[in-house]
């Protein structure tokens, strides 16, 4: 189970951005505040 | 998030081709130019399980704001159930709270704190006495 204070889960995956197809890890953003945003569909009422 | 240095990822079950789709079609009509951040897919919820936020019967991932600082370190995460949105401004008042205290390390930000305004300094001697640099209201 996650808990705030520790490492969040790394993951690597596919995204789209800028055009392009792109494989994206976590960790690529070390260094940096990230904030993930998960959200239930493209095409929906967000 | 861009003023505060701090990069979005958005993801979703839907593949990357779908979300290819919803750029060029939908959200290019909302906004210049498109959403400036990835849209990362997950298309077996693999991610979300990982952050708790995938739902089984759905099988979609449910709407998750998680806050990770630059050494990897989880701050501060919040997940909605189904029908209702986000608020960005309160996601905004944390990511300056979270910044502000990681530069100012002994100092806290209490409930309600805003950027500029007065933080704490937990010591013994503020033990019983956080009510003197709390401005009335402050609660209600």
């Amino acid at each position: 189970m996650i808990k705030v204070g520790e490492k969040a889960p790394n993951f690597t995956t596919k995204a789209f951005h800028q055009g392009d197809f792109k494989e994206v890890s976590l960790s690529d953003y070390q260094g940096q505040w990230a904030v993930l945003f998960f959200y239930p569909g493209d095409f929906t009422f967000v | 998030m861009q003023n505060l240095n701090v990069e979005v990822l958005a993801i979703s079950t839907d593949s990357h081709f779908t979300h290819k789709a919803w750029q060029e079609q939908e959200l290019s009509q909302m906004i210049e130019g498109g959403a400036p951040y990835p849209l990362l897919s997950d298309p077996d919820g693999s991610i979300g399980k990982a952050y708790n936020v995938y739902d089984d019967n759905l099988k979609v991932n449910l709407r998750g704001k998680f806050l990770i600082d630059p050494q990897g370190v989880l701050q501060a995460m919040e997940i909605l159930n189904e029908p209702v949105g986000r608020n960005m401004d309160e996601l905004v008042r944390q990511v300056e709270a979270f910044q502000y205290i990681s530069e100012n390390e002994e100092e806290a930000a209490p409930a309600g704190w805003e950027k500029g305004k007065q933080t704490l300094k937990p010591a013994p001697g503020l033990v019983g006495k956080v009510h003197e640099s709390w401005s009335k209201g402050e609660l209600e």
